[in-house]
């Protein structure tokens, strides 16, 4: 009788123990989940805030761009919690390694991102678009556009959690004061030295396996047409040291 | 409008004006073709500026360039503007330069590892070493800015082509300017808000400033704390705390005699204090009673200006500002001036160093000087004073009472009034009143009254001590220099007699200051006398330089070679137990004795500097 019971207390303390462990992977994974969307987002931003200032600027990608920070926020806080709390409670050992490394990446995203922030933030003053002829100092940088395009990645962007704390986009300020604090907080909060951890990405980096096309570089994009004096065109890289191109124009 | 950050910034919105602005033309591609592209020839600048020149122009279109305003299509690693056909694109104002938005290495390590995932090896070799560098120290980031290069290339293929290959080329043009290849000049080295011309006086300053912080001589550990650990072995046995002091310790037995014996103007120093004085000259000099009896010492060796001005120098260096000035002026004045009264001889070159700095006087003008003179006291010192003292520290039971030093000075004072009062004595009187001890202590040095003394007043030594037993009475220079001034000489550093007293002397508080009095204006007759003839006097000695019947004695100073005669060392602080009962009093030169017309004949007391080497001259000049 007693064995039975014992037995019983130890299973169910295993399986307590399991579901434990289930939920902690659980939330290991989610917090992976929200890494890589951290990262999409905060490369999306700045992809967008390329343009800014630019003739593309306008207020259709300034309203991208609050959205597009607006979810970085949430991803970021959300993370931010999710984490301190596996950190709280988590022994030593690989799992704790992998959700310190996390951390030191919630770390860096974060300083990057506000860095982002405080040069859009200036950016956006320095251009008002209040006006019709503030669009006459816009740069000509001969982009077309780009709000749109990097709108849609965006918008496939998820935050790996259901439950969403704050609908409101929040102010520039607010958030980067916000941020200012998350740091702070982390920084003071664990004591998880940033040197100690070892990143798994190696140092060179290989090609992008899921690519379907292989992309050229940009000097080959650069490619100049050339134009010959008899109007034939001829693929000539206007490369300064390229002797044969030189010829071949000579020879035309 | 918000104001913008900067002229060039300014300039940059302007050109892009429809109408005043830059003319754009097209650049054609292989792949595709991309507006918005500015040519460098002479078209610029734009038609609002008509005064503009075209070097000018073209020189401010380098600085765009050079900053990463405007960046070349082709010949991108070369940041100037060709006045040729060679294509322009102004920078998107995300990429444009600004201090208060740094550059970080953590961007520029994604910005490569971006490059490298779209095509492996496309990096230069520069950028493949800093790239190394990156993932050394950025390590803990690395996951980070893996990830983050992903993200970036794939967001970027998101764009339309043309788009895409402008932001492209906008970044790369923006890592030229920040991360420059090697062998480049770089904008960003000057800095771009620095205003700072460097011919300007303050930033000269603050270059000679740093440089000679770079000069700044460094001592090894090692060297440093062996000097501590020699240091320490030295003076050991002189701290109180750590070492038992006669007669004891007052912290400990609530006795003060041990203060009471190391007064500063106590006749008497201690043999601990007097070895101590052997340790460095800096000891000496620092020790009050050390200075004084060096300062007699130095008179006999016609120098007392050296330390005279080495006292100087310090009183400048410590004393207020606003008397600075002045105590510059005047010891310029009195020591450094040619012709001056107490001229000390330093050497050419920092003589106009010194004479060159007095112009603007600071604090530490004199400090060359001093030093020179410091380590010419210290040879001196070194050459004459080699022996210890070998006085005996006051036993216990022999034990005075203590003087209150403003009783002395009373004393002293009412002595001066009456050896003002009481008329000429006979030299050879003043040995009847100076009988030879025949134990004497050996030290002795001479305790200088430190009040001034009126003109015309001799000072006699401390007047609490007993009847010396030299035959010597011991002059203070200044008085003597007072009296020769009195009596129409030109102030003179004519060497004081020198004598000595007796250490162990007991309590006898007063004199017979009548016959003292009388001895020392006969000798101050003498010596004025010897005033006029003092030229003679000192001509005759090989020190002297002054051509005689000047008047006045110029000391040539210390001149190396005279101070290391040995011959020329004090003898003044030790008296020989065995002095005849006709005991004379010379001048302190036993040489000049010999020659001087004025000078008394017979056996010569001799006084021994007690840290002389035994060589005891017999004052054969």
């Amino acid at each position: 009788m007693w064995t039975r019971f014992a037995t019983q207390l130890q299973m169910n303390r295993w399986r307590q123990s399991v579901g434990e462990i289930q939920a902690r992977q659980r939330q290991v994974t989610e917090c992976e989940r929200a890494q890589v969307a951290l990262s999409k987002v905060t490369a999306c931003f700045q992809q967008m805030a390329s343009s800014l200032g630019s003739d593309s600027d306008g207020s259709s990608l300034r309203e991208e761009l609050a959205e597009t920070r607006a979810l970085a926020h949430k991803i970021c806080t959300g993370l931010h919690r999710r984490l301190l709390a596996l950190l709280a409670e988590g022994e030593q050992g690989q799992e704790r390694e992998h959700v310190e490394r996390m951390w030191v990446f919630l770390l860096t995203g974060l300083e990057t991102f506000q860095k982002d922030l405080k040069k859009v933030g200036s950016l956006q003053e320095f251009f008002p678009l209040t006006q019709r002829k503030d669009r006459d100092t816009l740069v000509k940088t001969g982009t077309s556009g780009g709000a749109l395009e990097i709108a849609a990645r965006v918008a496939t962007i998820q935050t790996p959690w259901l439950a969403v704390e704050d609908d409101q986009i929040p102010d520039m300020k607010t958030q980067i004061s916000k941020m200012d604090s998350l740091m702070q907080e982390m920084l003071q909060r664990v004591n998880v030295p940033l040197w100690s951890v070892e990143a798994k990405q190696e140092a060179w980096v290989e090609d992008i396996k899921d690519e379907p096309d292989q992309d050229e570089t940009l000097e080959e994009m650069m490619q100049v047409e050339l134009v010959s004096q008899e109007g034939t065109t001829s693929n000539c890289c206007h490369h300064p040291r390229c002797k044969l191109g030189c010829i071949l124009c000579l020879l035309n | 409008p918000v104001c913008p950050h900067s002229r060039v910034e300014a300039l940059m919105l302007e050109m892009q004006d429809p109408a005043s602005g830059v003319k754009s033309q097209t650049q054609r591609l292989v792949i595709t073709t991309i507006p918005h592209a500015l040519s460098g020839e002479p078209r610029l600048p734009p038609a609002s500026r008509p005064l503009w020149r075209r070097h000018h122009a073209q020189a401010f279109g380098t600085v765009m360039v050079a900053f990463g305003y405007i960046y070349p299509l082709q010949d991108h690693k070369r940041l100037i503007l060709k006045p040729d056909a060679s294509l322009y694109r102004f920078q998107t104002p995300y990429f444009w330069p600004a201090q208060q938005w740094p550059v970080e290495d953590t961007d520029y390590a994604i910005y490569l590892a971006k490059r490298n995932i779209r095509k492996k090896g496309v990096l230069e070799l520069h950028e493949q070493e800093q790239y190394n560098n990156l993932h050394k120290w950025l390590n803990h980031k690395w996951d980070f800015i893996v990830m983050q290069a992903k993200e970036q290339y794939r967001a970027g293929k998101e764009r339309k082509k043309p788009d895409r290959v402008v932001f492209d080329c906008q970044e790369r043009a923006y890592w030229v300017v920040h991360r420059p290849p090697p062998a480049t000049v770089s904008a960003m080295e000057q800095g771009m808000l620095r205003l700072v011309d460097p011919n300007e006086e303050e930033v000269n300053r603050c270059i000679i400033f740093t440089q000679q912080c770079i000069m700044r001589p460094r001592v090894k550990s090692s060297v440093s704390i062996g000097a501590l650990v020699k240091y320490t072995t030295t003076y050991k046995q002189h701290d109180p705390f750590l070492a038992p002091c006669l007669p004891s310790s007052p912290w400990l037995t609530d006795d003060a005699t041990y203060w009471t014996l190391n007064m500063p103007n106590v006749e008497v120093p201690t043999k601990m204090r007097v070895e101590r004085w052997t340790f460095s000259f800096g000891e000496l000099l620092s020790d009050p009673r050390g200075r004084d009896d060096f300062r007699l010492f130095l008179k006999k060796e016609f120098s007392g200006e050296n330390l005279a001005f080495w006292e100087s120098c310090e009183d400048l260096k410590w004393g207020t500002a606003a008397t600075m000035n002045e105590k510059a002026q005047h010891i310029y004045k009195t020591f450094l001036a040619r012709g001056a009264p107490r001229w000390i001889n330093i050497d050419g070159k920092t003589m106009e160093v010194t004479v060159k700095g007095l112009k603007h006087p600071h604090r530490y003008v004199l400090d060359a000087a001093q030093t020179h003179i410091f380590m010419l006291m210290k040879k001196v010192r070194r050459v004459s004073c080699v022996r210890p003292c070998r006085s005996v520290a006051v036993p216990a039971s022999r034990r005075r009472p203590s003087l209150s030093p403003i009783v002395l000075r009373q004393q002293e004072e009412e002595q001066r009034a009456k050896m003002a009062a009481s008329g000429p004595v006979d030299i050879t009187q003043l040995c009847r009143f100076t009988a030879p001890v025949p134990h004497l202590a050996v030290y002795s040095g001479f305790c200088q009254s430190q009040a001034t003394a009126s003109p015309g007043v001799v000072t006699l030594p401390n007047s609490a001590a007993c009847p010396s037993p030299i035959s010597v009475a011991i002059d203070s220079t200044p008085a003597s220099e007072r009296r020769c001034d009195s009596h129409g000489g030109p102030g003179s550093n004519f060497p004081s007699i020198v004598g000595s007293r007796e250490a162990t002397s007991p309590a006898k508080e007063s004199q017979t200051p009548t016959s003292r009095p009388r001895a020392t204006l006969s000798l101050s007759r003498f010596l004025r006398r010897g005033c006029a003839a003092s030229s003679v006097f000192a001509s005759l000695s090989p020190k002297c330089g002054v051509a005689a019947g000047s008047g006045r004695v110029q000391p040539l100073g210390m001149e190396p070679q005279t101070l290391s005669q040995p011959r020329r060392s004090a003898n003044f602080f030790q008296i020989k137990v065995d002095i005849p009962p006709e005991c004379r009093i010379y001048p302190i030169d036993s040489e000049d004795e010999q020659e001087s017309p004025g000078s008394a004949k017979g056996a010569v007391k001799e006084i021994i500097c007690p840290w002389e080497s035994i060589t005891k001259q017999d004052g054969a000049g």
